[in-house]
């Protein structure tokens, strides 16, 4: 039985991406944040009378599962990027390759690094909590929609790669969304109004965001009421960012290097 | 538009890149199966502007383009599942040299137990055993160029692109895969060629066309294409000792209907008549007084048919189009 083209080109892609550095971005980095603001704002939190750091470590676990979307995006963005440098971009698409099954290729292999990140980092939480509870519902709910927000920051990291022309400009890029993305959702913290209001903003469409509520909100039993229209709109997002992604890319010159 | 035996054909075939200069200016050239077609030219020249249309990575802005009797507009996919193409440039994932191997044979889909037996015959034929645990971006140059080409031949094919292919390997190791070349035509693939190098295209192409500014100036079986623009033979001149400039200055005002270039000490002399030239010359060289080191006449190359055809100002272009 043939295999299917995209199934070849994620195999390549899990192939040549699982090195230490890779490794180091998708699983260590996040993992960093859940030992070291887990314990840390965990301590300060019980420290100015709140709950113990366990009960924080519960709060942020699901955030930093949402943030592996966010990491395995960057990851499919520079694949890309990786591949035009590299001459592998041309090379692949003078193979028996449609430019959309390349694009494809990418995409699952960022769901799947979202996926297979969010899952080390619940089992990192079970192993340093010592116990995690979350219905089989609850953890379906987490992981649809960390595959939808590897998807949606999938495609943003790859809409970017096909625009930005100069591989220092996209690591700056992809450095500030990070950076940006991150600390302006609900991973670390709750959304509060007491924050100033262009932050509020920043909070309020930053699709990690929603991300993060949704998977919280299953850990929890519950979806909280905004989303109700923050998953929706995630996936309108995504299908756009998806659709853009696309265009530029296929009309983009690939050149021999 | 395709005749019969033509594996590739192009007729009046465009491309532009900016709407305003043409890389590709009116090419027409058709390649047989089994055929080495060599595509000869400066840097700059559309080259591999033409490699990229001919393996459909662009679009042509017009012309007729047929690919093993396909479209390329419509049934691009299918073409390439009928084609290898080794770039000039460097393209590989980071692996080692067999997973470089291993991972182009999967995205093949060239079964396991094919795919691992023509790894271990790739690499012992073009002696990478050495190297074949390394990591393909460590390796020198001319290695990295083997891993390449031999890369390519995992799979099966109808029509293999070289585009300048034997960039950075040493003597021994391009004869050999030029000869490797050669000997897989004879089983029915048809190759296309681009180099520099006129020596190889020489060797080893049963056509060239001459590419020049995205125009072909010249096409025919190298042979012919001596014969056409070298119709004068080429007597060689060096001198020792004596006036070389006034030498070469009086044979340029006496020698009537010859085309003299000198440099120093050294000249070569375009004639029709190279027997009668070289009485000539030795007669004036005695009258001047000047002393003679070499000469020779020899036979026509590629390399003049180059010359007279793209005009030898010997400058180029940095990059591709």
């Amino acid at each position: 039985m043939a295999v299917p083209s995209i199934v070849k080109l994620m195999y390549r892609n899990v192939k040549v991406n699982v090195d230490p550095g890779t490794l180091i971005i998708l699983i260590g980095l996040p993992a960093m944040y859940l030992v070291f603001f887990g314990f840390g704002f965990g301590a300060q939190i019980e420290a100015a009378g709140g709950a113990s750091p366990a009960s924080y470590l519960t709060f942020l676990t699901p955030g930093i599962m949402s943030f592996q979307a966010v990491m395995a995006g960057t990851v499919g963005g520079s694949m890309l990027w990786a591949d035009r440098r590299w001459g592998m971009l041309a090379q692949i698409l003078v193979g028996p390759f449609t430019r959309l099954q390349y694009l494809l290729g990418i995409m699952f292999t960022s769901l799947l690094f979202g996926i297979a990140g969010a899952f080390v980092m619940l089992v990192g939480a079970f192993l340093i909590i010592g116990s995690l509870h979350v219905t089989l519902l609850g953890a379906m709910t987490a992981f649809g929609v960390i595959a939808i927000g590897s998807i949606f920051f999938g495609s943003l990291m790859l809409l970017i790669s096909g625009l930005v022309k100069s591989n220092n400009a996209y690591n700056s890029i992809q450095i500030l969304v990070i950076f940006v993305v991150n600390f302006a959702s609900t991973v670390f913290y709750s959304f509060s109004s007491a924050l100033p209001l262009p932050l509020q903003v920043l909070f309020e469409i930053n699709p990690l965001t929603y991300v993060a509520n949704a998977a919280r909100g299953g850990f929890e039993g519950a979806l909280p009421a905004a989303s109700a229209w923050q998953v929706p709109l995630l996936v309108i997002e995504t299908i756009v960012v998806l659709a853009l992604a696309t265009r530029v890319y296929v009309r983009s010159e690939i050149s021999f290097v | 538009m395709a005749g019969q035996g033509e594996i590739i054909a192009v007729e009046n075939l465009k491309h532009t890149y900016d709407g305003k200069q043409y890389a590709l200016d009116g090419l027409t050239f058709s390649v047989r199966k089994g055929e080495i077609f060599g595509l000869l030219g400066k840097n700059g020249a559309g080259k591999t502007t033409l490699i990229k249309a001919l393996t459909t990575l662009i679009k042509p802005t017009s012309g007729g383009l047929r690919i093993l009797g396909l479209d390329p507009r419509h049934d691009g996919k299918e073409i390439r599942t009928r084609i290898g193409v080794v770039q000039q440039g460097e393209s590989f994932d980071f692996a080692t040299v067999e997973g470089n191997f291993d991972i182009y044979g999967v995205l093949w889909g060239v079964p396991k137990s094919v795919r691992l037996q023509r790894r271990e015959e790739l690499i012992k034929a073009f002696g990478l055993q050495d190297v074949r645990k390394h990591r393909a971006f460590d390796l020198s140059g001319g290695q990295k160029r083997r891993v390449q080409v031999a890369r390519e031949l995992m799979h099966d094919m109808d029509i293999l692109f070289l585009d300048e292919p034997t960039t950075g390997l040493d003597v021994i190791m391009r004869r050999e895969l030029l000869d490797s070349v050669r000997e897989r035509t004879r089983q029915g693939l048809t190759v296309v060629f681009t180099t520099h190098n006129l020596e190889e295209a020489d060797y080893v192409c049963d056509r060239v066309a001459v590419v020049d500014q995205g125009k072909i100036l010249a096409m025919d079986t190298v042979e012919n294409l001596k014969r056409l623009y070298g119709g004068k033979k080429t007597v060689e001149v060096t001198l020792s000792g004596g006036d070389a400039a006034g030498f070469f200055g009086a044979l340029r005002e006496k020698l009537a209907g010859c085309d003299v270039k000198s440099d120093g000490n050294s000249g070569v002399i375009l004639t029709d008549d190279p027997k009668g030239t070289l009485q000539r010359v030795l007669e004036m060289s005695q009258a001047a007084g000047v002393q003679m080191d070499w000469l020779n006449i020899r036979k026509n190359t590629l390399e003049d048919v180059f010359i007279s055809s793209v005009g030898g100002t010997g400058r180029e272009n940095n990059g591709s189009t």
